[in-house]
């Protein structure tokens, strides 16, 4: 990867002339770690946004969020992000676009977000209207659950997404990752006892490391909210997918969250 | 229009004779000369459409034919401007044009095009002479009611420059445009801007501008392109102009001339008593008016309250696409129509007629009143896809619903989303894209609703006032953020159980709870359950409760013991996922 092998730009800034300073300061260059001039927004947690490259979620783009299994923290991740954007003077639109349930609106509002900036779009193409919401300008963000997608869609809404100026955010099953994407940023979020751990699969300058995010607060967990980044290796984090077992309640109703039509 | 050579430098013998015969002057006649004033109160633009017939045929023509030849009038148009005749890449040269009208037995010329004026056909020979000047003379019969259509969509154009627009039927239009003049940058490029207007319309007018709205009529007839501005010139510049330019009747232009009379100027000179008396008072006002001595009052042209326009095909369509490209020009001149009023509309109906069914209707319903052509087009577009005809289509209409008013959109500085960016007027149109391919009631807001019961306690919003940045107050918060899940299922979902405990793909592990919901009183839909917040085996949280019919204090007691100890009646649902 080029942004491991990038030199610290803090050092070497310093002995720069001012002009060539001026110009690699332009948001189009990008010198790996942090010299990528992103327009930000914070991810509401410390430890993500300094993992993140630019210190938060980008504002223009797309991102991927790969998970194993819907209601694994995805949402949480991203809800103080949302909350600022929905909030902000001349906010525009938050479009949640197939989603999988019902968005739980007193939920929503005690999380902070803006209901009167969100809208729901229910569709059995929901790549159609995720790219329409992307480049309409419109909307700040888009949240969009895709279960398949070709590669070169994604190319089609990092597109969109920078013709709108918008963040367009991508929930994905976690098979994904084997696939090449040309998002600006792709991390997987698992569940952990108090909240969540991210992995950031493609960055652009952003730390390799799992994060740890807590929100469940617990009172047998509190010898735990010392730990900041603990690297974990990917094989590992995989092992916690349930497979389901012959002892497993048949009769249990088909509601179970999950991605459907995954093929299998 | 040969006008100018009919004048000639006759004497006036009888003018001194009537200044004898005055013997008193009527009161009402007798008008104080007010000092003309340094600045005109009023400028009226005088436009005058000497090809209006040939025009209106022309104009008239791509209309009738599909979307494919509407192309094809266009090089005919420009062989006949007097700036495009030597171009030598026409190959075929249309020939000379001439518009007649069935007057008594035969059939007489009532107007030219400007080749066919260049080899002598003039307006009033009839036929015959103009074949005999002209053998391969294109003939066509005069149609009034599209002349009458033509004027009054360049009345409609004429809008785009001053509210104050009047007919002169059949082939005058007035404006005033005193107050507009700073906005075009003066007399001369208003004038131009109206000409390439009326361009794009397909007539070539003669524009005028005068101090009074008889002048201006005058001097565009007579085909003199002046600007008087100041009324103190205005007796001078029109004084050697045609009384013919003022279209009085044939008898008193007749008698004028007996007595050598053949300039506005020379009637300007003659006693008003003796004037009024002999060629009558209804001329002598019109003088009045011309010289601006009397106020002259028009009638305005009205604007129509709704849009409706037809278009029949020459061939039938079929396919989508094409059936756009022939909306298309329907909906650039809706938007012209909505600019011209400063209105928008929230309702167009497009009407696809058939040969043997009834016409097909395709009602749009706008979130926010909206006059933009394009996004017209794109949200038919979306519906025409999706739209069976049963047949295919001869004729499309155009009906816009109750204009609405609506002020056009400024452009910012900054885009929205940039920082300083403003509130973006895109959403509407997003929503309303959206709605059109995926149904009314598939895209719609979010609100909370006052209830206990979780599922009563959001409710979805219209997005109708999507477009206003309103403020409304926050919801209320009587929890914690993460007591609540972020999704809930559209309807409770029974879970099974074992020993008591729920189960989803392997035993649940009870987190918190429980919380006890009761709401709805004694009415049928009343409720009583113990929520729970449960994790999975994979580590995913849950929102599970347990009817509670036998109400009692089971609920403070240990989750696990109580739940075991139940009854199996007490059945265990899942009503939601947290993020």
């Amino acid at each position: 990867m080029v942004a491991i092998a990038a030199p610290e730009v803090s050092s070497s800034d310093a002995d720069l002339p001012s002009g060539l300073e001026a110009l690699l300061r332009h948001p189009a260059i990008w010198r790996g770690r942090s010299a990528a001039q992103v327009d930000v927004v914070s991810s509401g947690f410390a430890r993500l946004d300094a993992a993140l490259p630019g210190g938060g979620w980008p504002r223009t783009g797309l991102i991927e969020i790969l998970v194993e299994h819907l209601g694994s923290g995805e949402l949480y991740v991203l809800l103080p992000a949302l909350a600022s954007l929905t909030r902000q003077q001349a906010a525009r639109w938050c479009a949640w676009i197939a989603p999988p349930f019902e968005p739980f609106a007193p939920a929503l509002a005690a999380h902070g977000l803006a209901l009167d900036r969100i809208f729901v779009a229910r569709t059995e193409s929901p790549l159609w209207a995720f790219e329409q919401s992307l480049a309409s300008g419109a909307c700040e963000a888009a949240l969009a659950w895709v279960p398949r997608i070709p590669a070169r869609d994604i190319r089609r809404l990092q597109l969109a997404a920078e013709k709108g100026r918008s963040l367009g955010v991508l929930f994905r099953p976690r098979e994904a990752s084997r696939e090449s994407s040309s998002a600006v940023l792709r991390a997987a979020v698992e569940p952990t006892e108090q909240g969540a751990r991210i992995t950031l699969l493609k960055s652009r300058g952003g730390s390799r490391d799992d994060i740890v995010l807590e929100w469940h607060a617990s009172p047998r967990a509190k010898q735990a909210h010392g730990c900041a980044v603990r690297p974990e290796s990917q094989e590992g984090v995989m092992n916690t997918a349930h497979t389901a077992g012959p002892h497993s309640d048949s009769s249990a109703p088909h509601v179970a969250p999950h991605f459907p039509s995954k093929g299998s | 229009m040969s006008i100018r050579a009919t004048r000639t430098g006759h004497a006036r013998p009888g003018a001194p004779r009537l200044r004898e015969k005055v013997v008193s002057l009527p009161t009402a006649l007798r008008l104080p000369l007010e000092a003309p004033e340094s600045e005109a109160r009023e400028l009226w633009m005088g436009v005058h459409l000497p090809w209006l017939a040939i025009e209106a045929l022309q104009a008239s023509a791509p209309h009738a034919e599909s979307g494919n030849s509407a192309n094809a009038a266009d090089p005919t148009r420009t062989a006949e401007r007097p700036g495009a005749t030597r171009n030598e890449r026409t190959v075929v040269r249309p020939p000379p044009r001439a518009i007649m009208e069935l007057q008594g037995q035969a059939q007489f010329v009532v107007a030219t095009c400007e080749r066919a004026q260049r080899y002598g056909v003039r307006p009033g020979m009839s036929m015959a002479a103009a074949l005999a000047l002209v053998p391969d003379l294109d003939i066509a019969t005069r149609d009034v009611v599209r002349e009458r259509q033509l004027l009054e969509q360049l009345a409609t154009a004429a809008h785009r420059f001053t509210p104050r627009v009047s007919l002169v039927p059949p082939d005058g239009l007035l404006l005033e445009v005193k107050g507009s003049l700073h906005l075009f940058g003066g007399v001369e490029s208003l004038c131009q801007a109206f000409e390439a207007r009326c361009a794009e319309a397909g007539a070539k007018p003669f524009v005028t501008i005068a101090p009074t709205p008889l002048a201006a009529l005058a001097c565009a007839r007579a085909g003199e392109p002046r600007l008087i501005t100041q009324p103190s010139q205005l007796i001078g510049s029109i004084s050697s102009l045609s009384l013919l330019t003022l279209r009085w009747p044939v008898e008193v232009t007749d008698r004028l001339k007996q007595i050598g009379v053949y300039t506005i100027g020379q009637a300007i000179r003659l006693p008003r008593a003796g004037f009024a008396r002999r060629f009558g008072r209804a001329q002598l006002a019109e003088l009045d008016r011309l010289t601006g001595r009397d106020s002259d009052l028009r009638e305005r042209f009205n604007l129509r309250e709704r849009f409706r326009h037809k278009r029949e095909l020459l061939f039938e369509l079929e396919h989508h696409e094409a059936i756009s490209g022939v909306l298309e020009p329907l909906f650039e001149e809706l938007g012209e129509f909505l600019k011209a009023r400063q209105c928008g509309v929230t309702r167009v109906a497009c009407l696809f007629g058939h040969r043997h069914v009834p016409p097909t209707r395709c009602v749009l319903k706008l979130a926010a009143p909206a006059a933009n052509a394009r996004h017209f087009a794109k949200l038919v577009g979306e519906r025409l896809a999706t739209l069976a005809l049963p047949e295919p289509v001869r004729w499309c209409e155009l009906r816009s619903g109750d204009l609405v008013p609506h002020a056009p959109d400024a452009k910012a500085l900054w885009q929205p989303g940039e920082h300083g960016g403003g509130h973006s007027a895109a959403i509407p149109e997003l929503i309303e894209h959206l709605r059109a391919r995926l149904g009314h009631e598939s895209v719609y807001g979010l609100r909370v609703v006052e209830d206990h019961r979780p599922e009563r306690a959001w409710a979805t919003a219209d997005l109708a006032s999507a477009g206003e940045s309103k403020k409304t107050a926050p919801a209320p918060v009587r929890w914690r953020p993460y007591r609540r899940p972020l999704w809930l299922l559209p309807e409770p979902a029974p879970l099974a159980q074992k020993n008591g405990a729920p189960r989803l793909r392997g035993p649940l592990e009870l987190l918190s709870g429980p919380e006890r919901i009761e709401a709805g009183g004694a009415g049928q839909c009343s409720v009583a359950r113990d929520y729970y917040i449960a994790r999975d085996a994979r580590g995913v949280r849950l929102w599970v409760f347990r009817e509670c019919r036998s109400s009692g204090g089971a609920a403070n007691a240990d989750p696990h013991t109580a739940a075991a100890a139940r009854a199996a009646t007490h059945a265990w649902f899942m009503q939601g996922v947290f993020g």
